[in-house]
């Protein structure tokens, strides 16, 4: 048999499938990053233990090297981008600070490799963005205690090692209040990943603010037991609508398939995680929330910059200017519009507590007593989900 | 349960499985002719890669189903090379060409992530627009779901009732047979591969731009595994896949209509049900000639191919 | 003989060993470093440099090193959980899912006896893994043994559930409000002791001497004898009263419980807890490394250690390349179909 042909035609084959290659990676999206709405002030702070500047930079080198991983990719319009958007808000503040990327970092010890590489690569500083890079980054922490290391949404701290992250159960509360306005049906959905204390919290404060204007509404959370299962969250998301939920929200890393399909389907959809949600939704949007640590970041940079850098549980909220929310979408009422933002300036002023008793739970048990209040760190451990809400709480 | 709540999971399974449906078509033309491509994942990854880049290039998802089937086609073409031309083992081929697809996948998909794709059209049928809101919303599909019935009948025909199909299958039954009858089984072969990515391209076209609408690595999931097993548990004939696909897409959905209902199932032990099903299928009709596997095919799971 | 037909003769051996194992590994690399060189040229990057990055990274510097080795670990075992099986003749595509059962069963152990001294724990961890493993392979034997179905199906099958099992188990006894798709860090007492500070664990000194076990096994024993038989002609050694059944059984489920103690020792060694879908293709690796080995051990060390060393350069081409982490895997199916087409650079001669 003749293979010349054969040959001429994989060779053709193989140049095709090259060429798309190539120009797929040499395209860039054009985006117009979302105007965030930010207020600057100063973090809380807790108790700090000392820590050495880092190593003298060099005359001609970036002042820092910062390391970088996400467990996503940074371009999902989602926590992957609002993390990445934050880092690189560091290098638009601070001209001498080089950051070094890693997106679709594996987790746990598969983070290990890759931060070994950053720091052979000369990075002082890393910051590490998914919640399964705590372990290996502390680990490490220990293993090279002059590099500092920052990760986003835990709980570990030691002496080179921080954590930092938005507070966003009150921004949960308003978007809850926005959705029981505007839903038809009384039935709200949430996709989320997994049932993770901070999932079951934000949901809870979701219903509860949904609740506030509309004590007829439920709320039905379903699963997808994956940061980012696109089709999974498609599966969920229609699921949730064909069983007549008509405003549909998330916490799984990018909400643009929940939104997507939301959209198409007609329902309303609330975003979280990147202000960039919105795009998804250009007429069934209500509102959403997106972090936005820039100016966080920054100032934990600085510190290690002028060697003040003191391990702090960092933890700053709406009003802080660490989250921000979205503008409302176009079918938002304006007496819905105003009611959020009373909410928000009653919250801001510390007059209403999202988790203030007596709350029940989905059994009817008292989980917050009357008088009692929910506290931060009770939240993380958080097994239940409010009284009126459908699904699993393990 | 409500007839409505009913009717809710088999709107999911259609919208969920109509993707599953054309893998498993194409999976079944492959296997028909003794090959089986442990690949699929593959090739499913780059025509869904390669629908999502066509689409937000040109803005026009029509052009990005047309590169996505052409994409399964040829990727499918890679695993004929290999497997045909050059006498590799099946199984390994199958397994290097998902991982080839992984790759690939990603090269194309990177620029892509996180773009919204604005996805095709999605319409009643003429009865069913005049239902109430809450019963049409549940059947407002795009064209390829429609089609997805269809397909599978089409290729049933074209396995069952026309020369070229018989071809197929006798080349599936024993090769030289065939070729002493005078067909040329590498050709066919060719064929069958070909035809059957450009169903799966199809499959991962509807998946990407249609359903999920937007691209992600490793975003199928697995259903190519799946597609593979459906192929198995409909014992290779492309009317029985359409049950199969249903029953394996409807889960998610099934789950949840559990749950709201009190009952709590664990969705992992659901999503078990389909292999196990198809493992019971096997043992209790693996000996009948009427549900046998083609033969070559035979061969491959035996190592003697 | 004259010196010159000796030299001849000498040379033309070499030729023949270059052309045969080396030049298969040789060309393997070759072609497949030039081809995914082009795709590093296209999307705008220095082949050059990139490669520079990928070797240096990893056989640059003892870290680098010892990461690759710490890859090598579970191919080596889930080769070897492949190369068994295909002694007498059986296809166990099955090392995903008897990898995931394997870990599943060492957990519970670390979970269950955590307050045991590691002396204890250990050794019932690997125990455990390896009852795992073979009782996940222990249906496809069953099956095949009687005639039902072939393993090869039964196998693939069982590896998408495996996953699935374990998820249930993670979401479910072995759950907490504070993790995502995790069960608690094992105790220190849980975990694989590590060489001197890399991440290498006993893992690997494990699986060089189960492939030593393993050539010594089928060359000098009486029972590697009898499945060198049944894999030449299983129909001639069971009139010769060897019990084909019951090797299949056995044999598989042997395949199985290597498997389950690879997955044992990525949980134990590696992680430090059970995450679902941890497994990143090790058990389909395997297969790959044993088919392309011939289930020879000494190739199966070697190919492992070549697939290692392309997967953790990968890690550091990311970082210098910015090509996403998945795009490593072109490289690695370049080189798999470069030898499954058996093309070589010496031309004329084809490689088996």
């Amino acid at each position: 048999m003749n293979k010349k042909p054969l040959y001429s035609v994989m060779g053709a084959l193989m140049v095709l499938a090259l060429l798309l290659a190539a120009c797929g990676t040499a395209e860039t999206p054009t985006e117009a990053p979302a105007e965030p709405t930010t207020t600057a002030q100063e973090p809380v702070q807790e108790e700090p233990t000392a820590v050495p500047p880092p190593e003298e930079p060099t005359e001609e080198g970036p002042c820092l090297i910062i390391g970088a991983l996400h467990g996503g990719p940074i371009n999902d319009a989602g926590y992957n981008q609002a993390m990445h958007e934050s880092v690189m808000a560091i290098a638009d503040n601070i001209d001498c600070v080089e950051i070094i990327e890693a997106e679709n970092v594996p987790e746990e010890a598969g983070a290990t490799t890759t931060i070994e590489n950053m720091i052979s690569e000369g990075a002082g500083m890393i910051i590490a963005t998914a919640f399964n890079h705590q372990y290996p980054a502390l680990e490490l922490a220990g293993k090279y205690p002059d590099v500092i290391f920052e990760h986003a949404g835990g709980w570990e701290m030691s002496g080179n090692f921080a954590n930092f992250f938005g507070e966003p159960p009150e921004a949960w509360y308003l978007m809850g209040v926005a959705a029981g306005n505007m839903t038809e049906t009384d039935k709200l959905g949430f996709v989320a990943a997994f049932p993770l204390g901070w999932t079951l919290t934000f949901a809870n404060a979701f219903h509860l603010g949904a609740l506030s204007v509309n004590p007829d509404v439920e709320t039905t959370v379903s699963y997808t037991f994956n940061w980012g299962d696109s089709a999974k969250e498609a599966d969920a998301t229609n699921a949730l609508i064909n069983q007549g939920a008509d405003v549909i929200t998330m916490h799984v890393d990018s909400p643009a398939t929940v939104i997507s399909t939301a959209e198409t389907r007609g329902a309303y959809s609330v975003g979280f995680q990147s202000l960039h949600a919105q795009e998804f939704a250009p007429e069934y949007w209500i509102s959403g929330t997106g972090y936005t640590l820039g100016d966080t970041l920054t100032w934990l940079t600085s510190t290690v910059l002028d060697g003040t850098w003191e391990p702090i549980f960092l933890r700053c909220g709406l009003w802080d200017g660490c989250m921000a929310m979205a503008p409302f979408g176009p079918r938002v009422p304006q007496e819905v519009q105003d009611e959020v933002m009373d909410v928000s300036a009653v919250l801001e002023a510390g007059d209403l507590v999202v988790f203030a008793g007596p709350i029940y739970d989905q059994d009817g048990n008292v989980v917050v007593a009357e008088g009692e209040v929910l506290t931060p760190d009770l939240m993380s451990s958080v097994d239940w989900l409010v009284q009126g809400m459908v699904g699993s709480s393990q | 349960m409500t007839a409505l709540a009913i009717l809710g999971v088999l709107s999911s399974a259609l919208f969920s499985g109509a993707s599953l449906l054309y893998a498993t078509l194409g999976e079944t033309i492959n296997q028909r002719a003794g090959i089986v491509n442990l690949g699929l994942e593959g090739v499913l990854l780059i025509s869904g890669a390669t629908a999502v880049a066509v689409t937000s290039l040109t803005g026009n998802p029509y052009f990005g189903i047309l590169a996505a089937v052409l994409a399964g086609g040829l990727t499918n073409i890679i695993m004929a090379f290999l497997v045909v031309t050059r006498k590799g083992n099946q199984l390994a081929s199958g397994l290097a060409l998902m991982f080839f697809g992984f790759g690939v996948s990603a090269l194309i998909g990177r620029a892509f992530v996180g773009l919204r794709i604005d996805g095709l059209p999605r319409f009643a049928l003429p009865g069913l627009a005049n239902l109430p809101p809450r019963y049409s919303s549940l059947f407002q599909f795009d064209m390829l779901i429609y089609l997805a019935i269809p397909a599978a009948v089409f290729v049933w025909w074209l396995l069952f009732r026309t020369r070229w199909g018989l071809g197929v299958r006798a080349v599936g039954e024993n090769a030289d047979t065939a070729f002493a009858a005078g067909r040329n089984p590498n050709l066919v072969k060719y064929q069958a591969l070909f035809a059957g990515g450009l169903l799966a391209g199809l499959g991962a076209a509807h998946l990407t731009i249609a359903y999920v609408l937007n691209w992600s690595e490793f975003m199928t999931g697995g259903r190519g595994f799946i597609a593979i097993a459906l192929v198995i548990f409909s014992k290779w004939n492309p009317i029985r896949a359409i049950a199969g696909a249903l029953l394996f897409s409807g889960a998610v959905a099934f789950q949840l209509l559990l749950q709201a209902s009190g009952v709590e199932i664990s969705p992992f032990l659901l999503d078990t049900l389909p292999y196990l099903l198809t493992i019971l299928v096997l043992m209790l009709w693996g000996g009948s000639r009427k549900y046998a596997a083609p033969a070559s095919l035979g061969r491959v799971y035996m190592g003697t191919e | 003989m004259s010196t010159s037909a000796e030299s001849g003769r000498r040379s033309s051996v070499i030729i023949q060993m270059l052309s045969g194992t080396v030049g298969r590994y040789l060309s393997m690399l070759v072609i497949a470093l030039l081809l995914f060189g082009i795709i590093i040229l296209i999307s705008g990057r220095n082949p050059i440099t990139s490669y520079r990055e990928l070797f240096g990274s990893t056989l640059g510097s003892w870290r680098g090193f010892s990461e690759v080795l710490v890859a090598m670990t579970p191919m080596v075992l889930t080769a070897l959980a492949v190369a068994l099986p295909a002694r007498i003749g059986l296809i166990n595509v099955g090392g995903e899912g008897q990898l995931y059962m394997g870990a599943c069963a060492a957990t519970w152990g670390a979970l269950t006896f955590s307050a045991a001294p590691a002396w204890l724990l250990l050794p019932l961890m690997i125990v455990l893994g390896m009852l795992g493993g073979a009782l996940w392979a222990l249906i496809p034997g069953l099956l095949r043994a009687m005639g039902l179905v072939n393993e090869t199906i039964t196998t693939l099958l069982l590896n998408a559930v495996a996953p699935l099992l374990v998820a249930y188990f993670v979401f479910g006894f072995w759950h907490s409000p504070m993790d995502t798709n995790r069960t608690p860090n094992f105790v220190e007492a849980a975990r694989l002791p590590t060489l001197a500070d890399t991440r290498i664990d006993l893992g690997l000194l494990i699986g060089i001497f189960l492939l030593a076990a393993f050539w010594l096994f089928m060359r000098y024993t009486r029972w590697g004898l009898e499945m060198r038989a049944i894999g030449g002609n299983p129909e001639a050694a069971q009139r010769n009263g060897v019990p084909v059944k019951l090797y299949i059984v056995i044999v598989l489920c042997a395949g199985g419980a290597i498997a389950g103690l690879a997955g044992m020792a990525q949980v134990s060694g590696y992680y430090g807890v059970l995450l679902t879908g941890f497994s990143r293709g090790a058990g389909f690796l395997g297969f790959l490394i044993s088919w392309l080995s011939f289930g020879n051990p000494v190739s199966i060390l070697l190919t492992s250690f070549l697939v290692a060393v392309i997967l953790t350069g990968g890690s550091m081409l990311q970082l210098t390349t910015a090509l996403p982490y998945a795009v490593i895997n072109i490289l690695l199916a370049m080189a798999l179909f470069v030898v499954l087409s058996g093309i070589n650079i010496f031309p004329g001669r084809r490689t088996t």
